[in-house]
């Protein structure tokens, strides 16, 4: 025998004589045979999600591709970079201090592709003062005493998935009405079960391939334009220096398969439209063809020590958009606080007086 | 039953009030049988009464409408509103023959207070507007400033009656503003802080740069989204109704008949 579950709460649905409709004995909604019988359709077409990549990016060096390269190690945070033979890296652009070459390049992947750096230190020293500028609540002193001498331009590796993906999104909606008689307010909620299906493609979402770099900054800096893209010379690490991935593609593909199915379902409920709340109920997500490459995106790193704390500013190569996170002046931020609340309060109060005058306080 | 405490009453009141003689002239039209305040329960002192007679004197000579006060300790088995009726006939209050004028009764028996209007009186008056002079009076009356409740109430009834004959009595619409409550201070600030937290909170946004992306929209390949399916299912409804909230209070004057059949209107409270 089938058995219905009330789609409002949950209860066994009965067969009411009466109206001659189901009906729930908990809460009394009442519905159409038929409908129930598709909630129960919809409801059982419920699959897993499947995220399954072909990771294998990057590929060999060839012979003597990378002899004109050198690997340096930083002796305090341990951060391995690449440089070619003539640029005399002294400083570790994660941590500033000194590195030592430990010799000739070797081992790694070679990159697919490689964003060349479009903007110069010039161009980065000018973001700085222009994120430093306007900000009411940073201390004086830490725009003042900055030394943004060290100012390095890193190739960062990346991964790059490209897939497409295969949804079903269902959507429990409500659609609100709401009139009035001589005596009563009346509103109405009508309960719908959404459902969408279709297909999205992504090309190209970037994972951090580096522990060196924090992948909170490196998102910041997105979105690089991969039509700028070329395929990876090693000519262009020339005056930079690169970093190798040391986060595999395998363990970098949860990160992408979030952002994929997040914007996806976001995609989606777009197109549920008409409706006064949506809220997505369950999603089924699945990706087909998907494939990873490897990349180095240019960035510029600057980092600067403020009262004993470090503080990472980092520059998007290509784009030139400039993040970091900055110190608050907690005095500054109480004083405005303070001379906010009196100016505020008192034009409250003003605006109170002219409603009052109006009659209508 | 009724006659023998009516009786009683008016030798009550005989004992307490002394004719008033004053100019003919000026008090044509008023019965002139007794001062204009009635102090029974003796709340004030001598030369409080006598400062207030005055005053009430030059407002109700003036205005041609009998402005009187009257205070019991004893209601006598009497509804607060008919003792006033009752006082304000017996005394032979109010001006020419439609007897305009009002009474405001205190009586500490109960803590009540009550205006009773008679005449012009009721029209000058209304409920709403007896309710108001009832808010104004009422915080001095609960503190035992009677004195200064009597000259509140005084100074509204002359301002009431001069806004009457500009045609609009004091109603519902249009009382007079009371000043901006105080509470209305701390609110402000409350809204001030508030407002001050927001901006101090985007001030400090403007310093945080480094945060995840959720989401990959910026990686979407342009024109590659597809809706093959797409259902709408209506699963049921739910109507709730609310009672619409009652219209507007009424406006004007309530009025009722004392014993003696005198058409009165009135309103009081407690204080």
């Amino acid at each position: 025998m089938q058995e219905y579950k009330c789609p409002c709460c949950g209860g066994a649905i009965e067969f009411d004589s009466g109206s001659q409709k189901m009906k729930c004995p908990y809460c009394s909604t009442e519905f159409d045979m038929e409908t129930l019988a598709l909630y129960d359709a919809e409801l059982h077409s419920d699959a897993a999600d499947s995220m399954e990549w072909e990771t294998a990016a990057g590929c060999a060096w060839q012979e003597g591709e990378a002899d004109g390269l050198r690997t340096y190690v930083c002796n305090s945070c341990g951060g391995e970079i690449v440089g070619d033979e003539n640029t005399a890296a002294t400083a570790c652009p994660f941590c500033g201090n000194p590195v030592v070459m430990t010799g000739q390049f070797s081992g790694a992947l070679k990159p697919d592709l490689v964003i060349p750096f479009q903007l110069d230190k010039k161009a980065a020293k000018a973001a700085l003062m222009r994120h430093l500028s306007g900000k009411r609540l940073l201390p004086k002193i830490f725009k003042d005493q900055n030394h943004i001498d060290e100012i390095k331009g890193v190739y960062v590796p990346f991964w790059l998935f490209d897939t497409d993906v295969d949804a079903q999104v269902r959507y429990r909606a409500t659609r609100v009405r709401t009139w009035s008689d001589s005596r009563y307010d009346y509103t109405e909620t009508q309960y719908y079960l959404v459902h969408r299906g279709g297909s999205i493609g992504f090309s190209n979402v970037p994972v951090d391939g580096s522990t060196k770099m924090a992948d909170d900054l490196m998102e910041s800096i997105e979105p690089y334009n991969i039509a700028d893209a070329v395929d990876f010379q090693t000519a262009y690490l020339a005056g930079y220096m690169a970093d190798k991935y040391d986060v595999d593609a395998e363990q970098s593909v949860d990160r992408a398969n979030e952002r994929v199915k997040r914007s996806t379902e976001e995609a989606f409920a777009a197109t549920v439209q008409g409706y006064t709340t949506v809220q997505a109920d369950s999603s089924n997500i699945r990706l087909r063809g998907g494939k990873a490459k490897y990349a180095l995106y240019p960035v510029w790193i600057l980092h600067t020590t403020w009262q004993g704390k470090n503080y990472i500013f980092a520059m998007n190569g290509q784009t030139g958009k400039f993040v970091g996170d900055l110190p608050v002046d907690k005095s500054a931020a109480a004083k405005w606080t303070m001379g906010l609340t009196a100016a505020a309060g008192a034009a409250a109060y003003g605006v109170a007086w002219l409603l009052h005058l109006i009659g209508i306080l | 039953m009724k006659k023998k405490i009516s009786l009683l009453l008016l030798a009550l009141l005989l004992c307490l009030c002394a004719a008033v003689p004053a100019f003919a002239a000026e008090t044509d039209g008023f019965a002139d049988q007794y001062y204009r305040v009635v102090d029974m329960a003796d709340l004030l002192t001598d030369s409080e009464e006598t400062a207030l007679i005055q005053t009430l004197d030059e407002i109700s000579l003036r205005q041609h409408v009998d402005v009187t006060v009257a205070t019991t300790d004893d209601l006598a088995g009497y509804s607060v509103m008919e003792y006033a009726d009752l006082l304000y006939e017996q005394c032979g209050f109010g001006y020419g023959n439609s007897r305009d004028g009002l009474l405001l009764l205190i009586s500490t028996q109960d803590s009540d207070w009550y205006i009773s209007t008679c005449g012009y009186g009721i029209t000058a008056f209304t409920d709403a507007g007896i309710q108001y002079i009832g808010g104004q009076i009422r915080p001095e009356l609960s503190d035992g400033n009677f004195a200064g409740a009597f000259a509140t109430y005084a100074s509204l009834c002359d301002r009431f009656i001069s806004q009457a004959k500009s045609g609009e009595p004091y109603d519902n619409a249009n009382l007079p503003r009371q000043p901006l409550s105080m509470i209305w201070i701390p609110i402000a600030l409350v809204i001030g802080f508030v407002l001050a937290k927001i901006v101090v909170g985007v001030m400090k946004g403007q310093l945080k740069t480094v945060r995840y992306q959720a989401a990959a929209d910026s990686y979407v390949k342009s024109g590659s989204m597809d809706i093959t399916e797409s259902r709408d299912m209506f699963l049921y409804h739910t109507v709730t109704r609310t009672e619409k909230p009652e219209s507007d209070s009424s406006s004007g004057s309530s009025t009722h008949t004392s014993s003696s059949g005198t058409t009165h209107g009135g309103g009081g409270g407690k204080f």
